[in-house]
């Protein structure tokens, strides 16, 4: 009797779960926006924008990147979540470690965790990128989308101006 | 195993006996339902004494002491169903954790709580997400049923910890609280803790093992519609509320067993200064406030377990009870100029690297986090000066500036005009014992230094007002003598209407050729906060209010309010400062003439948003804080004053250094004053309401109106939501649970 009720419950826990991803495909769930900076040189320091151009994400926290360098959550414009039609964040981080600890290459330096409540159009742009001596850096940035999230949304990368 | 499932277990398990086996080696007792209706047999006022059988509390008589590894298993209350309480499960002394979670059939705990809910009523348990405390859970924890002589209670706070850096009179506080779940299924943790009334809360971060999230500023209602969301999709998330400027809920969704989350605040706020000490004071626990008839805004005082509804509310542990949260402090100071003594409510380590920096650290990392933490020092007399402090944002260039004006040491030779002295004292439950012992010396003490043009007016409130006598009466020996009768015989009891001693204290004629100083006496353990300071304000006239907060740890921010909106001083009498000592220190400030016509002249500076609005009275010893907004260059401001009908003048410069966290420190003071005009003057059109949140989101501060949340969307927990599980506090050290906790 017990196994039998195991079995009915487990039956009925898959065919909830199933049914919760064939959800609506717009209804408002929460999503890490992850940011991939592509770096020829050490980066100390570094700052981006991201916007949704359908304003339908609402951000929910900001997240360190892999690097033990930016081992705290970076900063966040002030400006950036006071509503309006199109939310934007702009966050920065910089760190004061020895330039052999320094990210180079492809590095993921933070997650935007959103709540989307419909389709969203990503757009990330990267404002400045420079390593430990102030100087700029030619960098690219990208973000990556959890799987059912790219199913959904749309994004944008854009180089530094 | 999620709670869809154990719907389906349960029903299956229809018809089982009420005894079950619960872990290997070992038998589970259910504890006997307690009725949902009536007071569980406990006595709360017991005196600390070891509990042999590990029990929380006592169930039926009839129940037996469990054996070696036996578990008892709760079932929360919920508002929807009829299922009675049960009693907490205490894991006995030499049960062994693994073999709990490696063991522990889940389906059994479930039969217990179905069983439990059917021996009740035939309809089934509900689950939803507001329903308060559904579910059943297993504790699985370190085996250590007694902390010293007290019964361990497993809660998911585990510490807290403190870093304190002081430069100059802003000190920036960082307070980490890491939570961990010791039951076996989902958790909510929810706790309400206190920080001092001006903190400026600017920083929020939930970490969780490497990985930290900063959390966002949102408008109250927004960020608690995310929470919600989050919470009841399965993601781990937190929520920081402001209940009152100084009482704060944190909540913490979706923390799986045995793993912990942590929270970091960082908040920034102004020294208080008195005669030459600064005062860094940590609040560790919010006293049990008393709340008059009004469903709008309580802030309750319930004892641990009992939490019905979704209003905020505090629950306390029972006397012999203890839970594993502890608490370490650490203070860094950096005066700049030699620090000369240092004292503090607690036992400390001191480091001193240098003449002019100081290290201070909690001596027991594992300190009983049950009364203020207040660290005191003293830097060098003649080296004292005020100080103006700025900052410049680069982005939009506008300055934010804080000048700390200390007047001249040590009483005027001028003599004191009569006064017309009125103590009010607060004679209610959380009174009873050694704070209103306090009280009774303090009064009369003021009593010994009054002259024979004084007169002086005594009133008792608790659940309504008495005075001592019709009117006010002249300071002669019979007179005293009779009042000193009076205190001797005041007994404490009953709720805290501080709204009627307040009326007591200023609703009759003012006698002209006297200064009323009306004189409160209190622990401030009230929740209806707005009510005090709104008929203070409203029958104030030519009185003058001053706070003393008598006891470990007082409502400061009612205190401080009062003190604030009655153009008085507070001042604190702890249960072991010499109530003489704080009294005469006090009588001696109040009763000589004070710098009044207080005048600035800021040089270069275009000086705009000042607070406070109204430059108060300045008592010596106790200096004036101005925060606000400039344009221009700052420079040497002049400070131009009367002081017994004499003239003064100071120059106050400015060190040049910049100090950003100046901007929050600013803010706070506008969200302050604003909120203080919005309980007195009402705020019917929301034009206050919308400035508060309007500033607290461009400054990033908590407020009122705007709260902290942070969601990890990377990944969802199993099951929608946990279980939620308050934190439970001791009282303050010193206050009687059993006159204050309902």
């Amino acid at each position: 009797m017990k196994r039998l009720g195991c079995i009915l419950a487990i039956a009925l826990a898959a065919l909830a779960d199933a049914a919760e991803q064939a959800d609506a495909p717009h209804a408002p769930r929460f999503v890490p926006v992850d940011i991939v900076l592509d770096s020829p040189e050490p980066v100390a320091a570094w700052q981006f924008e991201l916007t949704d151009r359908n304003g339908a994400i609402k951000i929910v926290g900001i997240e360190n990147g892999e690097s033990p360098a930016f081992d705290r959550a970076p900063y966040y414009d002030r400006d950036a979540t006071q509503g309006g039609a199109v939310e934007r964040v702009v966050v920065a981080d910089y760190t004061l470690a020895d330039e052999a600890e320094l990210p180079q290459g492809r590095t993921r330096i933070a997650t935007v965790h959103v709540l989307v409540a419909d389709e969203a159009n990503f757009v990330v742009t990267l404002v400045a990128a420079a390593t430990a001596d102030g100087r700029p850096i030619d960098a690219s940035i990208s973000l990556v989308l959890a799987t059912d999230a790219k199913r959904r949304n749309r994004w944008t990368e854009e180089p530094a101006a | 195993m999620d709670r869809r499932t154990g719907r389906v277990v349960a029903a299956a398990l229809a018809g089982t006996a009420l005894l079950a086996m619960l872990v290997a080696g070992g038998a589970c007792q259910a504890m006997a339902p307690v009725p949902a209706t009536s007071p569980p047999p406990w006595n709360p006022d017991a005196d600390e004494r070891p509990n042999p059988t590990g029990a929380v509390r006592s169930s039926t008589p009839a129940t037996p002491a469990p054996r070696q590894h036996e578990v008892w298993v709760i079932a929360k209350p919920t508002a929807t169903t009829a299922v009675d309480a049960v009693e907490e499960m205490v894991v006995s002394s030499n049960f062994n954790r693994r073999a709990l979670t490696e063991s522990a059939p889940s389906p059994n705990s479930l039969k217990l709580r179905q069983t439990a809910g059917e021996a009740r009523s035939a309809a089934p348990v509900a689950w939803d997400d507001q329903s308060i405390g559904t579910g059943a859970m297993l504790a699985s924890f370190p085996a250590r049923a007694h902390i010293g002589a007290r019964q361990y209670v497993p809660l998911p706070l585990e510490h807290t910890a403190v870093n304190a850096a002081i430069e100059g009179h802003i000190s920036t506080v960082a307070v980490n609280q890491r939570f961990e779940n010791p039951f076996d299924t989902k958790i909510e943790a929810v706790y309400l803790f206190p920080l001092p009334e001006k903190a400026a809360v600017g920083e929020f971060l939930m970490v969780i093992g490497e990985r930290t999230i900063r959390g966002i500023v949102r408008e109250k209602a927004e960020a608690e519609e995310i929470y919600r969301q989050a919470r009841a999709q399965g993601y781990r998330a937190s929520l920081l509320v402001q209940q009152r400027p100084n009482v704060f809920e944190q909540k913490v969704a979706n923390i799986e067993p045995g793993k912990t989350i942590e929270v970091d605040i960082t908040y920034f706020h102004t020294l208080a200064y008195k005669d030459g000490w600064y005062s860094f004071v940590f609040p560790t626990v919010v006293g049990p406030r008393f709340n008059p008839p009004d469903p709008t805004d309580r802030l309750g005082a319930v004892r641990r377990g009992s939490h019905r509804d979704t209003t905020a509310a505090v629950e306390y542990l029972a006397p012999s009870e203890r839970s594993g949260h502890d608490i370490s402090i650490r203070v860094d100071i950096d005066a700049g100029v030699e620090i000369e003594d240092l004292k503090s409510t607690h036992r400390v380590a001191i480091e001193r690297p240098s003449s002019t920096v100081a290290s201070i650290a909690l001596e027991n990392e594992k300190t009983l986090p049950n009364r203020d933490f207040v660290l005191d020092f003293r830097v060098a007399g003649e080296t004292v000066k005020s100080t103006l402090l700025t900052h410049r944002d680069a982005d939009t260039g506008r300055g934010f500036f804080s000048l700390m004006l200390i007047p001249p040491r040590g009483p005027s030779d001028v003599a004191r005009h009569p006064l017309e002295l009125v103590f009010v004292i607060d004679a209610s439950g959380s009174m009873r014992g050694r704070p209103l012992e306090q009280a009774k010396e303090a009064v009369a003490t003021a009593l010994d230094r009054l002259g024979g043009d004084d007169t002086f007016q005594i009133i008792r409130f608790s659940e309504g007002a008495s005075r001592f006598g019709a009117t006010p009466v002249r300071a002669t020996p019979a007179n005293i003598a009779r009042a000193r009768a009076y205190l001797a015989d005041l007994r404490s009891g009953g709720g805290t209407y501080m709204v009627e001693g307040v009326k007591a204290a200023l609703d009759f004629p003012h006698d002209p050729a006297r200064l009323r100083f009306v004189s409160f006496m209190t622990d401030g353990y009230i929740g209806n906060e707005s009510d005090i300071l709104g008929a203070i304000h409203g029958r104030l006239g030519a009185s003058r209010i001053f706070s003393f907060g008598v006891g470990t740890s007082v409502n400061r921010y009612l205190l401080e309010r009062m003190a604030k909106t009655g153009r008085g001083v507070v001042a604190y009498l702890g249960l072991n400062d010499s109530a003489r000592v704080v009294m005469g220190d006090f009588l001696d400030r109040i009763s000589h003439p004070v710098l009044t016509e207080i005048e600035f002249d800021w040089g270069d500076m275009r000086v705009a948003d000042a607070y406070p609005h109204a430059t108060p009275d300045l008592f010596v010893g106790r200096p004036l804080v101005v925060t606000g907004t400039f344009t221009g260059e700052p420079g040497s401001v002049t400070v131009s004053a009367r002081a017994g009908g004499e003239p003064l003048i100071v120059a106050v410069g400015s060190d040049h250094a910049d100090r950003p966290s100046l901007a929050k420190v600013w803010a706070r003071e506008r969200i302050a004053e604003l909120a203080d005009r919005a309980s007195w003057a009402g705020d019917p059109g929301g034009e206050l309401k919308d400035t508060i949140t309007t500033t607290a989101l461009a400054h990033q501060l908590m407020s009122g109106y705007t709260s902290f949340v942070a969601v990890d969307s990377r990944a969802r927990t199993a099951g929608d939501h946990g279980v939620t599980v308050y934190q439970a506090v001791p009282v303050p050290n010193g206050v009687r649970y059993s006159t204050t906790v309902d």
